[in-house]
């Protein structure tokens, strides 16, 4: 087992209150990890088709420990087991997030694997002190079956951007296509083939490699992803020397299904269908026909001195161990 | 009796509408409204007779038992609540024993008369409460206590109050299906207008019978909570109405039998 103590303080409540919120949005459940580098949570959706990724490192804390409590059973000094929290049981704890730190002066939260407990203390103001102990339960652990470093194709770019793309598809847009060039990036609304063009509206943004703040495009492709998962907007954080990375990966019809059904209309398959194919290519293994899209919340400021730990510590989590590992991880 | 604004009686009756019959009891000193529950609760509401532009009671006490849910209706059949300015002008009168009670309601010249059908007064309970027999008392600012019972975990069957003179002093707890929930005020918090803590005391309340209360607790700008030996509950709330007057709403709550082992 582990135990973890770590406390936050100011701007950052906010942003951790937040990122509770954002993964909410995702599952009732999540993921709730504390590791020596830091703390990541991690959620799934029902039909796992949305995986909610959030690392904070150790320096997003006023104060962050963390220690390996062996266990008896434990032959070596493994990893322990994330616990699983509900979200409706922690969403009250950062309640009001917008006027959190206004009302907050600091959180801690300490966590026993042995105790099954996870307590979250809340120093108010007035001289008032909110205490939840909630209970875990302990279970495999989460991992999105991909490599980041396997992907051909990546694209990092801010947040607002893609706020400021998705904001212009009408709210019933289910889905989008991407289709990447080494030239061009462009998200269109996906249709299917038989829809009545003349009564819908059809969006298309075009983007050139310079809007990004990385682009690598190894293979000319087009995936075609839901919408609504995306507009959760995870990374609108607005605190800007964030200590933390967060990754919503979506899963997302493959291209070649969609030549090979030419004469259906493509990427017509019931919600259920699409989701578990994503499943079947993770227990396969071999060719990758996942394509995954991407998005960290690094912010790229480098306005004060700890910007070059920062660096530093926004690749770690970048070659972390959790993404190592294609075959090995299944998806749960 | 008359009262120029309705708003003065409707609103002190909705602190205590948790059942839909009360118990009005009059005096020359004012009315008194009470609601019971289970044997366990009981809320009473109390206007004075100034507030009142004019109250007369022609016995010692005046007593019956009423539907307040269709009480309330008729108080608020002009629904001008939301109107600041504007308020509906009431006279209730009640010739006694087996008589309806009289409600005439006039607003911008509109004149509406409500004949409410009485009943029997019920037995109710007295929770006998006097100042000699509490044993602990602390005085909240409402504000400090009306998030915390907005926000109360519900799947908790059971509030948990924790007074004391050392620490945590005053402790509001919930187990609920996520775990449990400790609220703790410290007796130099800013809230606490006084703090008379003898000894310590832990007592839980049925959760479903204190929620109620935050009605009243919403209204009011100060709360005295008080405990007995028996751990019987007294919440005492101050509610200043539009005018600026005072009126006093209280709640009695019994402990919680099934009481398991302390926390």
């Amino acid at each position: 087992g582990a135990a973890m103590k770590c406390v936050i303080v100011g701007a950052h409540l906010r942003v951790f209150g937040r990122a509770i919120h954002a993964i909410a949005r995702i599952s009732d459940e999540f993921w709730f990890d504390p590791l020596e580098k830091g703390l990541a949570l991690r959620s799934v959706n029902s039909s796992r088709s949305a995986y909610a990724y959030v690392f904070f490192s150790s320096m997003f804390f006023q104060h962050y420990c963390w220690a390996a409590v062996p266990q008896p059973h434990q032959k070596d000094k493994q990893l322990s087991p994330p616990c699983k929290l509900i979200i409706k049981s922690v969403l009250p704890v950062f309640r009001c997030v917008n006027v959190l730190e206004r009302n907050v002066e600091k959180c801690s939260i300490y966590t026993n694997i042995n105790d099954h407990h996870i307590t979250f203390q809340l120093l108010c103001k007035h001289g008032v002190v909110k205490t939840y102990n909630l209970t875990f339960q302990e279970c495999d652990p989460l991992q999105a079956v991909f490599a980041k470093h396997m992907c051909p194709n990546v694209l990092k770019f801010h947040s607002r951007l893609l706020a400021d793309i998705m904001v212009h598809f009408p709210t019933s847009q289910e889905e989008v296509t991407l289709s990447v060039t080494p030239m061009k990036v462009c998200f269109k609304s996906y249709t299917e083939e038989d829809a009545d063009l003349s009564k819908t509206m059809l969006t298309e943004i075009q983007l050139n490699p310079d809007e990004f703040d990385y682009f690598q495009i190894g293979v000319d492709s087009e995936v075609t992803f839901c919408l609504k998962e995306l507009r959760v907007k995870p990374v609108a954080f607005s605190i800007e020397d964030l200590v933390l990375e967060a990754s919503f990966i979506l899963a997302t019809l493959s291209d070649i299904d969609k030549k090979t059904s030419q004469q259906q209309p493509p990427g017509f398959t019931p919600q259920q269908e699409r989701y578990q194919w994503a499943s079947r290519v993770g227990e396969g293994g071999g060719k990758i026909e996942f394509h995954s899209l991407f998005f960290g919340a690094v912010s790229c400021k480098e306005k004060d001195a700890t910007s070059h730990s920062f660096h530093s510590l926004a690749t770690a989590s970048d070659t972390e161990e959790d993404f190592g590992n294609v075959q090995s991880s299944p998806i749960l | 009796a008359s009262l120029d604004n309705a708003r003065h009686l409707s609103s002190l009756l909705r602190a205590v509408h948790f059942q839909d019959h009360a118990t009005c009891f009059a005096t020359n000193n004012g009315l008194r409204v009470t609601v019971e529950d289970a044997k366990c609760i009981q809320a009473n509401a109390f206007i004075q007779a100034e507030i009142f532009q004019e109250f007369a009671v022609q016995e010692q006490t005046v007593t019956f038992r009423i539907n307040l849910s269709v009480l309330l209706d008729c108080l608020t059949i002009f629904d001008t609540s939301s109107l600041p300015g504007t308020s509906t002008a009431l006279k209730m009168c009640y010739r006694g024993y087996g008589y309806p009670l009289m409600l005439f309601l006039e607003e911008g010249g509109v004149v509406t008369v409500c004949k409410i059908n009485t009943q029997e007064p019920e037995d109710l309970l007295d929770f006998d409460f006097c100042s000699t027999k509490v044993v602990n008392k602390i005085i909240l600012q409402s504000e400090g206590l009306r998030k915390a019972f907005a926000e109360l975990d519900m799947t908790s069957e059971v509030m948990q109050i924790t007074m004391s003179p050392d620490k945590p002093y005053f402790r509001l707890s919930t187990f609920g299906n996520a775990g449990s929930a400790h609220l703790d005020y410290s007796k130099d918090s800013d809230l606490i207008e006084a703090f008379h803590c003898n000894q310590i005391q832990t007592n839980r309340y049925k959760i479903s019978l204190l929620k109620p209360s935050t009605k009243a607790l919403a209204l009011s700008c100060k709360v005295s909570i008080r405990t007995d030996a028996q751990g019987f509950l007294s919440l005492q709330y101050m509610i200043r109405n539009e005018d600026g007057q005072i009126c006093f709403v209280e709640y009695y709550c019994c402990p919680d039998e099934n009481i398991t082992e302390e926390m």
